[in-house]
């Protein structure tokens, strides 16, 4: 093993990683707000990496330009999703974990199934685009442009959500209702506007990640599930609800898978990152940055 | 639920008016279980079995005049007529779910018969299924040798096995050696499933059979998000050819994060399945220019015999797409399933494991450029020659064995 593989292991690991933290930082903030995981968000990503490859192929839109109007489109997706199911999956007396997770995974296979009737099984890519297939050298060490561009949007986005919660009215509002949805109520804050605001957030961004990936990755109906799984881990590992916590998560299930399948044989890299997940929880069972 | 008077009397009458509906249905139809994956990660192999199936169904019910088993015949004359009837049944590729999806075939579908299923994985439990309930399986596209070696009495494959297609791989190396072609290396890249773990073995094997060496074995996680550790090792291996056992998904990530990390093999010798599908040639096509994959299927075939250029006509025109090896196995599947039933001139289980154990088909009456269908005791057809293609210029050639070959292979690629 040359000192090039690994750089060039660790180098590709952390590009996919930060992509990873922007899929899963939607999950994080949905999750910190209400308390509620949504099994659907890897169909979210499907359906954002859809919108960008039929505005690719109708409007012949590069995926780059795509990626504020699939957010804007995701931001509305995830408000009526918030406004027509959880809402009422929330209210749940009884065993109100349960509806909550029944109600997104049904509307995941709802979504997977709409997909398949309406786009086809088939495989659809992106073929091409300004940054398609093109890479970076830098002294031997390749650094494929659509991941650049991916960790870029990344960092942009954790940076814009940062200032957006912690310096706006609306993210104190956020802020203020994920610590006490009651008692937020009384100031005249109203809970379900906030709630579905902050699930259009959620899906926005992981429409933003949608955007980026279809430059480089195929799309079918299932393709959310094995980015969905990613995301659930990185979210734990992270920390529940913490917006720094999914980001950090990212870029460490990344950079972990990448020198798993350094060490062991490449069809085990993901035992890595879940053997890592293990020890956080054994050592801090509320993730890396959770606050709970 | 208690069962009262009514509801036995309403059972009872509802049974007596669909029995003679039924016992007329037996004579005029025979129904053959077909399953697929068609949701989930290979759906559009489903899809594009079905279209190939249901053309199948076509040749056989319709009159055609077609140089095929039952082509020219409407139904099966054996059984008076009957025309086949199919029953589709989902099993996402999951081996749990064909294996239930097998079981609702036989006892509720009453089918005489199961043919699938695209994943080897998930034909090792659809034969134990088929085995357990004496109903003939016809593997039509499953490549994995180990699946005719278990000694199941009633698994049936007329398609050459993995085996097969490697050895006709090692055999055109061996040739291009010969003519001065440097091949000593090679790097295996190998999904983790039985169909990779087969094909990766048969192609150790043969590697140290005839002396080349393996400079890299990558056996990879199915629908993994990222394949960058796994290329940059075929990189730093650079052998001199790249032999991918892969489906279409990982396939195209294949291709795509080579080109994203800058490697370039020198030649490429895929097992099919990805390699054999349009969608792959559709997303990453421009960076496979002289990409060779095995086959069990050639269009060249149609300038020898015209029967296989207008099959492919009306496979195109219910699916858009030309006829490849895995729509060309499952096409030719369900004929020698259907001849089979025919000379059974039954729709009993044992009868047509006999029948299909007596099947004796000369290669001109196959779309294949196999030299006969004949099963050996495993229930393999041990006379079905693979051929190799090559990508060239947007289509695929054949460029071996010799005697069937339309053109020299270009080696290395570009």
């Amino acid at each position: 093993m040359t000192a090039e593989t690994i750089i060039q292991s660790l180098a590709s690991g952390l590009l996919m990683g930060l992509l990873y933290g922007l899929i899963a930082v939607g999950l994080a903030l949905i999750f910190g707000l209400m308390d509620v995981v949504n099994f659907a968000h890897g169909e979210f990503l499907m359906i954002a990496m859809y919108a960008s490859f039929f505005l690719f192929a109708f409007f012949a839109i590069d995926p780059l330009l795509a990626a504020p109007l699939v957010a804007a489109a995701l931001f509305v997706f995830g408000a009526v999703v918030y406004l027509l199911i959880v809402r009422f999956a929330v209210r749940a007396k009884a065993n109100a974990g349960m509806v909550q997770i029944f109600s997104t995974f049904g509307l995941a296979i709802v979504m997977r199934g709409v997909a398949q009737f309406f786009f086809t099984p088939d495989y659809r890519s992106v073929t091409h685009s300004w940054f398609g297939g093109k890479t970076v050298s830098i002294g031997g060490i390749f650094l494929p442009q659509p991941q650049l561009i991916g960790a870029a949007v990344a960092m942009l986005a954790f940076g814009g959500l940062y200032y957006f919660i912690n310096r706006t009215d609306f993210g104190r509002a956020l802020e203020a209702t994920r610590e006490d949805a009651g008692a937020v109520a009384l100031v005249g804050i109203d809970k379900n506007r906030v709630f579905a605001l902050g699930w259009g957030l959620g899906a926005a961004l992981v429409g933003l990640a949608g955007a980026i990936m279809s430059i480089f990755f195929y799309i079918y109906p299932d393709v959310g599930a094995s980015f969905a799984l990613i995301a659930y881990v990185t979210v734990a590992l992270g920390g529940f609800g913490s917006v720094f916590g999914a980001f950090a998560g990212g870029i460490i299930v990344g950079l972990v898978e990448a020198s798993t399948a350094l060490l062991l044989p490449p069809s085990l890299k993901s035992v890595g990152i879940y053997a890592v997940y293990l020890l956080v929880v054994f050592v801090r069972p509320r993730g890396l940055f959770g606050s709970m | 639920m208690t069962i009262t008077r009514r509801n036995v009397l309403l059972g009872a009458t509802a049974a007596a008016a669909l029995a003679p509906i039924a016992a007329r249905a037996q004579t005029s139809e025979v129904v053959i279980g077909v399953t697929y994956p068609m949701s989930g990660a290979n759906a559009q192999i489903g899809v594009d079995a079905q279209h190939a199936y249901v053309t199948a169904t076509d040749i056989i019910n319709n009159k055609h005049d077609f140089e095929l088993p039952l082509a020219k015949d409407a139904g099966l004359p054996g059984l008076g007529g009957a025309k086949i009837r199919l029953v589709f049944a989902d099993h996402q590729g999951d081996p749990q779910k064909g294996r239930a999806e097998a079981e609702r075939l036989i006892t509720q579908e009453k089918v005489c018969a199961i043919i699938g299923s695209y994943q080897s994985s998930v034909a090792v439990t659809i034969s134990q299924i088929c085995e357990r309930y004496q109903t003939p399986f016809v593997s039509a596209d499953n490549s994995s040798p180990s699946l005719h070696t278990r000694g199941l009495k009633f698994f049936f494959r007329a398609a050459p096995h993995d085996e097969m297609f490697t050895k006709a791989m090692f055999d055109f190396y061996d040739a291009l050696k010969k003519k001065g072609t440097k091949i000593e290396t090679l790097a295996l890249f190998h999904e983790d499933t039985i169909f990779g773990t087969d094909s990766a073995n048969a192609q150790i094997k043969l590697a140290n059979e005839r002396g080349y060496k393996i400079v890299a074995d990558i056996k990879y996680r199915s629908n993994s998000p990222s394949l960058s550790a796994e290329v940059q090792q075929l990189k730093s291996a650079n052998a001199d050819v790249l032999m991918p056992s892969s489906y279409t998904t990982d396939g195209i990530m294949l291709v795509k994060t080579m080109a994203e990390l800058g490697y370039k093999p020198k030649a490429i010798v895929a097992q099919a399945a990805g390699f054999s599908e349009k969608a792959l040639y559709d997303a990453v096509g421009d960076k496979l220019e002289g990409v060779i994959t095995r086959g069990s299927f050639s269009l060249d075939l149609a300038a020898k015999r015209p029967m296989v250029g207008k099959i492919n006509d009306l496979f195109k025109a219910k699916s858009g797409k030309d006829l490849n090896d895995n729509t060309s196995r499952e096409f030719m599947g369900l004929i020698v399933l259907a001849d089979a039933i025919n000379r059974a001139k039954s729709t009993d289980g044992e009868k047509i494991r006999a029948a299909l154990a007596a099947t004796e088909i000369p290669g001109e009456q196959t779309i294949m450029p196999w030299k006969r269908v004949k099963f050996d005791e495993l229930g393999q057809n041990n006379d079905a020659d693979p051929v190799l293609l090559q990508y060239i210029g947007g289509k695929f050639v054949t460029i071996s064995p010799p005697q069937g070959a339309v053109a020299e292979a270009v080696w290395p690629m570009k």
